[in-house]
């Protein structure tokens, strides 16, 4: 028995599976577009609009172009709060890496208290950030600081030593507290992904006559440099847009020698100038970005 | 399998839609019911906390508050009224919304409290309101913020709309929230309680004048602060050394008294408030930072390198205590609570925190005086604080009456006892409370002190020039990278042209 055809229109919806399929999808992740434009995207691209006007707190200003940059660039502290971030960022990364990865390694193995130990690493870490640095800034306070007394108290009195003071201990002092907080992050992500090395590899390496440096240097390292990278990459934001180290412990000083551009956005914040605070925000965002960008395609690579 | 999938699906958006389409029909309801409530075009209506509506935009005719509830107006003393009684501005005054009326308020108010190093002048300031607000049956809190992050909250709140019915604020910030138009004008108000209380002092009544603020009073001051020198009395007999009357002596006597770890200048130097006290010290040198019409930087003058040579001498004879380019806003105390330092330049918190402490060695070895002059004059500049209304909320005649309420001179005595600040009006410098030695110096400071700026014109770019503490800058760049004076000062002065620049 013949079968009538069907209209073309009955036989093909527009609703195909296929498309119902993807508009599905599509539905699904509209929320997710939403709350990163409303909560990632808007307030960057509002704070890049921002840093072309001249906006005072209460006033939304004009658009002044490049009034702002041109201003920064041409402002010795800008140019000090510049080098001094990338300072602080590539030697506390250095330095938290190495210990983070030299006390991962020694938490790694079995040891007597590894557990304790393990969870002590984490205190400077979990520590409220503005304790931390008041107790370095005390510690390193020229009279009845911490430091110069356990100096003196070890037979090295060097009499009345102002490690924030001058120039050349200001920095490395405002380092040492930052690593100091920073590397049990680090510590503690190595050690997570140490774990997931396969022992497999290394008792495959020994029977090779693979040294302990080589087996770190052809296994441990390769194996967890994906771990590497994004701690790295997250590290380095957090640094460079830390503001309370440099704040509770130097304002930034002595001179410019540890202003850094949060705290000069900070102090464009006080005058109330927004455009201006907003420019100095966003000026560090391409060198951000360009991190950012070489982290993403190195994983990529990777995959 | 395949078509269970597609059901499933076809159910699940089924269920967003329909929650979406839920939520839409929600919020429209909400919607109307919220317009119904204001109906038919009149002023919008809030609940206000005895449960009735009001209209938020005037007040009403028959209030809602209790027969019992004090007007504000009431609070202040007798002696108030007696003053006012005749005068043609306390009758325009009296007429104002503040003095009309009980007092209502739209929702639970807000008040900014200024936190200073008394506890008990904080408790005080605290309580106060909270009583103004049980008087008068309504909801406030009272939050006390650090006056060194007022402007960054104030900023911030600004920009999310969330600013409080009331707060306290330095003349500075006025100045910048004046320039926006974020302040209510308050001139009835100011001409009420300088009225009752005899007249504002001239000081205060030339630092806050309408001219330098949008053209008009935007707010009550209530206390000035400003430095005077503390000494240590017992190191100074121990020496042979007198008080110093000028920086120059100061520093002489300081290389006297200097003995590691006691330092004769503890002076900041630092990136914070206290290190602009060298604003004022540059002045008395004769320098300036900028010209007569306040708009064209002149930093760079044979007045200004003859102050950078003294302050960078003396700091590099050692007389200065460690850190203090780096001190925060307590260093200066610390270093003279601690025993390290000889001078320092303080409102009188230091006394204050002395006493907490029960220092009595301390206290009783530590001795004032106004601060020295310059080569050129005296500076000894002071800043009204004030009390402020933000323009734009929804209770301003209750913020009003607060601020009536908190002049009273009964609180104010007892405020200033335990406070560290100077007065304001005339009646104010009877007080009892200006009979304790410290504060018949910021007494002394409030009719005689110098002007906010003095010489220089205080606006928006001072305040920003200070903000960014050009002047300590320039001394550290001396003390710290060995630039030699004309270096800091070219560069002090390239800096200040560009903040300047930017208000022409």
């Amino acid at each position: 028995m013949a079968v009538p055809a069907a209209p073309l229109s009955a036989r093909r919806p527009f609703l195909t599976m296929a498309r119902r399929e993807a508009l599905g999808g599509y539905l699904m992740v509209i929320p997710v577009c939403l709350v990163l434009l409303g909560l990632v995207a808007y307030p960057f691209v509002y704070a890049i609009y921002i840093s072309f006007t001249s906006r005072v707190v209460g006033d939304p200003g004009v658009f002044v172009g490049f009034r702002n940059y041109q201003f920064l660039f041409n402002w010795v502290s800008f140019n000090r709060a510049l080098t001094n971030t990338v300072t602080l960022v590539i030697v506390t990364d250095i330095l938290k890496f190495f210990i983070g990865l030299g006390l991962a390694l020694l938490l790694n193995e079995r040891i007597k208290g590894r557990g304790l130990f393990r969870s002590f690493i984490l205190l400077p870490w979990a520590m409220p950030a503005f304790v931390s640095y008041l107790t370095w800034r005390l510690l390193f306070l020229p009279i009845g600081g911490g430091i110069n007394l356990l100096l003196a108290a070890v037979g090295f009195d060097f009499g009345v030593i102002d490690w924030l003071g001058p120039r050349s201990t200001a920095m490395p002092a405002v380092i040492i507290a930052t690593v100091w907080r920073g590397f049990p992050f680090w510590c503690i992500s190595f050690l997570a992904a140490l774990q997931n090395v396969p022992q497999e590899q290394y008792e495959a390496a020994k029977v090779d006559g693979a040294s302990t440096w080589q087996r770190f240097l052809f296994i441990t390292l390769p194996s967890i440099r994906h771990v590497i990278i994004v701690v790295t990459l997250l590290s380095s934001i957090w640094t460079a847009n830390s503001f309370e180290s440099i704040w509770i412990m130097t304002q930034g000083g002595p001179s410019d020698a540890t202003m850094v551009l949060p705290v000069l956005a900070f102090f464009g914040l006080q005058s109330q100038r927004l455009g201006e605070a907003a420019a100095v925000s966003v000026a560090v965002v391409p060198a951000l970005a360009i991190l950012v960008f070489i982290v993403a395609a190195l994983l990529q690579r990777e995959e | 399998m395949s078509k269970r999938n597609v059901l499933s699906r076809r159910a699940l958006l089924g269920g967003v839609a329909g929650t979406v389409a839920a939520a839409l029909v929600a919020a429209c309801g909400g919607a109307a019911a919220t317009t119904g409530t204001g109906g038919g075009g009149t002023a919008p209506t809030q609940a206000n906390p005895f449960g009735s509506t009001v209209p938020t935009a005037t007040r009403p005719a028959a209030s809602t508050a209790p027969a019992s509830a004090a007007p504000a107006s009431a609070a202040p003393s007798s002696a108030q009224a007696t003053s006012a009684a005749g005068s043609a501005t306390a009758a325009r005054a009296a007429t104002s919304p503040a003095a009309s009326g009980p007092i209502t308020s739209t929702g639970k108010m807000t008040y900014w409290g200024g936190l200073i190093f008394s506890d008990d002048a904080n408790n005080l300031l605290s309580q106060t309101v909270k009583d103004w607000g049980r008087q008068n049956k309504i909801e406030i809190d009272v939050v006390m913020i650090n006056q060194n992050e007022t402007n960054t909250k104030v900023a911030a709140a600004v920009e999310s709309n969330t600013m409080p019915d009331a707060l306290d604020m330095g003349i500075d910030l006025m100045l910048l929230l004046s320039n926006t138009s974020k302040l209510t004008a308050l001139d009835d108000l100011y001409a009420k309680i300088g009225a009752a209380q005899g007249g504002w002092l001239k000081g205060t009544e030339d630092a806050t004048a309408p001219a330098k603020f949008g053209g008009s009073r935007n707010g009550i001051p209530f206390g000035v602060s400003g430095n005077l020198l503390f000494s240590r009395k017992d190191v100074l007999q121990k020496a042979n050394v007198q008080v110093p009357k000028t920086w120059e002596e100061l520093a002489v006597a300081a290389e006297k008294v200097t003995k590691p770890p006691l330092y004769g200048m503890g002076l900041a130097l630092s990136n914070v408030g206290d290190g602009n006290l060298q604003v004022s010290v540059l002045q008395s040198w004769g320098g300036r930072i900028a010209s007569d019409d306040g708009k064209t930087v002149t930093l760079k003058s044979p007045e200004t390198k003859a102050y950078l040579e003294w302050v960078t001498g003396a700091y590099k004879k050692g007389l200065f205590p460690p850190g203090a380019t780096t001190w925060d806003g307590a260093g200066d105390n610390n270093a003279y609570l601690a025993g390290q330092a000889v001078f320092i330049a303080n409102t009188g918190s230091v006394a204050i925190t002395a006493k907490a402490n029960k220092d009595d060695e301390l206290v009783n070895n530590t001795g004032f005086s106004a601060l020295p002059s310059g080569p050129k004059m005296k500076i000894s500049s002071f800043g009204p604080n004030v009390r402020a209304i933000p323009r734009g909320g929804k209770n301003i005649d209750a913020a009003k009456a607060l601020l009536e309420y908190l002049s009273n001179p009964d609180f104010l005595n007892k405020y200033y006892k335990v406070a560290i600040y100077g007065p304001v009006l005339q009646n104010q410098a009877k007080f009892d409370a200006f009979a304790d030695p410290i504060r018949a110096g910021l007494l002394d400071l409030a009719q005689n002190g110098t002007a906010p700026g003095f010489p220089d014109v205080s606006n928006t770019a001072y305040a920003d020039f200070n903000n960014n503490f050009i002047i300590p800058k320039m001394v550290q760049r001396v003390v710290i990278d060995n630039y030699d004076l004309d270096r800091a000062i070219d560069e002090a002065q390239k800096a200040g042209e560009a903040i300047y620049a930017k208000y022409k």
